[in-house]
């Protein structure tokens, strides 16, 4: 062979250019050969997704969620985490539909033991913090599972929705934007993003004793009688693990479980003070 | 035959690419999380590592080293592999368009993964025939799917546990891969009992 011959540097760029060269001629050939026309609609769509590719729509990528979004496979446009409502605006606006809404959230305290539904266990001294005192015997209160009341969550809150009355954490709906950081900062995670719905009904316990244990520790707690298991027309509510837990997604808000309860665990209406419809009601009523 | 049985079992279970010769141990960690990604990429790795293979093969043997270009084996083989997944990507996109929804975006991930490049060079260090390097390129993807299998029910399993807060994430993730790998020191040893 002739290249034997030439000198081992010139060999070596010789080879490895032309190997370079005929890859990128192969390249270029297979993709004129082999190009697919792409949906416009879905080039659109990629454009506007943030092209992050991290998968939190559920799909392989932005161009798989562009993809089935444009064959029509896939209705929801508000999948995009990453990209928020303004991603899902967009999209719907590229694909004609009603702009979906991203469903709003807004924080929710799963406790109602106030200082006169608990009893304190100890007198605790220590640095007013939920998570120091929640690190001491689990805290002072007689329920261990309840909000302690120091306001970790009020101190991260950035917006001042959240304040505390009674010994217990409430959230005011009107300022909180669901950022979450309460949700994390609760040392008994008692901070739980609920779709937000002006009636939004919740069994406000986190307790998972049984109910004797309960009963002695509060008086608003959960007992897991499952009468509201039982009333609801719906099946939303189950009991898991001693506490009745209500499916936000299923729930249609007839408020029949509040009026069972025999604990008044179950609230209804965001924690705010009463909600406009019960006030409308009882002035009807 | 029994050369071909002893290759396959080797680089399945004793040189497995992933728990004893730690490559491709990004896409390890990085795609373990749900079976379903563990599959897409492990065919997909077996698919690309016999399709290089089976060019970068003769490249060697009949570019390379008739002119003592050996030195040259990571350069091309890199080129190589690239080309080839970006080509083969094109032409799965045409042709199967149900298989490259399967594979999604582990095609692409390919070109950069360490462990068909380690294949390649393994292929040739060992002087195998062509047949032989195809059978270790394939058992060495088996061994790839095997290893994302075996560590993609790990995960799951700690997924429930109560794992220390120091230790969450990839701390954890780390040494139950080690311990995973301990694991497959055992197969050590077995072929020569297996084979004679």
């Amino acid at each position: 062979m002739i290249i034997v011959l030439l000198n081992p540097i010139l060999n070596a760029t010789l080879i490895g250019g032309g190997i370079a060269l005929l890859m990128g001629a192969a390249i270029l050939v297979v993709f004129r050969f082999f190009s697919v026309e792409k949906d416009e609609l879905q080039q659109e769509l990629e454009g506007i997704l943030p092209g992050a590719n991290c998968g939190g729509c559920g799909y392989s990528g932005c161009s798989a969620y562009a993809s089935v979004l444009a064959d029509g496979s896939e209705k929801n446009t508000t999948l995009c985490t990453a990209g928020g409502q303004e991603t899902a605006t967009a999209v719907a606006a590229a694909l004609g539909v009603k702009a979906g809404a991203v469903v709003p959230l807004v924080a929710h305290v799963f406790c109602q033991g106030t200082c006169e539904h608990t009893h304190e266990r100890y007198e605790y001294t220590g640095t007013a913090h939920c998570a120091s005192a929640s690190g001491l015997f689990s805290g002072p209160n007689s329920c261990t599972y309840g909000c302690l009341g120091f306001g970790d969550c009020v101190n991260v809150c950035e917006f001042n929705a959240i304040y505390v009355e009674d010994g217990v954490a409430k959230v005011n709906h009107n300022l909180c934007t669901a950022c979450g950081k309460c949700v994390k900062a609760c040392p008994k995670q008692l901070i739980h993003l609920i779709p937000k719905h002006e009636l939004a009904t919740n069994v406000t316990c986190s307790n998972h004793w049984p109910a004797r244990v309960v009963r002695s520790a509060c008086k608003v707690g959960c007992i897991a009688c499952s009468r509201c298991v039982r009333t609801c027309p719906v099946n939303a509510i189950k009991i898991e693990d001693n506490l009745a837990v209500i499916d936000q997604y299923a729930c249609i808000h007839c408020g029949k479980c509040v009026d069972v309860c025999p604990t008044k665990a179950i609230h209804r209406g965001l924690l705010d003070g009463p909600c406009a419809v019960d006030e409308e009601k009882k002035a009807a009523g | 035959m029994k050369e071909m049985l002893v290759i396959l079992f080797s680089v399945v279970l004793i040189d497995n690419l992933v728990l004893s010769r730690f490559l491709g141990v990004c896409s390890f960690l990085g795609l373990t999380k749900d079976l379903k990604n563990a599959m897409g990429m492990s065919v997909a790795v077996i698919f690309v590592m016999m399709v290089a293979t089976g060019i970068t093969y003769p490249i060697y043997w009949s570019i390379l080293a008739p002119i003592n270009l050996g030195y040259l084996q990571t350069v091309i083989f890199i080129l190589v592999i690239a080309a080839v997944v970006q080509v083969l990507e094109a032409i799965i996109r045409k042709a199967f368009p149900p298989l490259y929804k399967a594979m999604g975006i582990y095609l692409p991930l390919i070109t950069t993964n360490c462990a068909i490049l380690g294949v390649m060079l393994i292929n040739i260090q060992e002087e195998y025939s062509f047949i032989s390097a195809m059978m270790s390129s394939f058992g060495a993807g088996v061994g790839y799917m095997l290893a994302m299998f075996l560590f993609t029910g790990v995960r799951s399993k700690m997924e429930k546990a109560d794992i220390p807060e120091f230790l969450q994430g990839l701390p954890i993730t780390l040494m139950a891969a080690s311990i995973v790998s301990v694991s497959f020191m055992g197969f050590k040893g077995v072929i020569e009992n297996l084979f004679g």
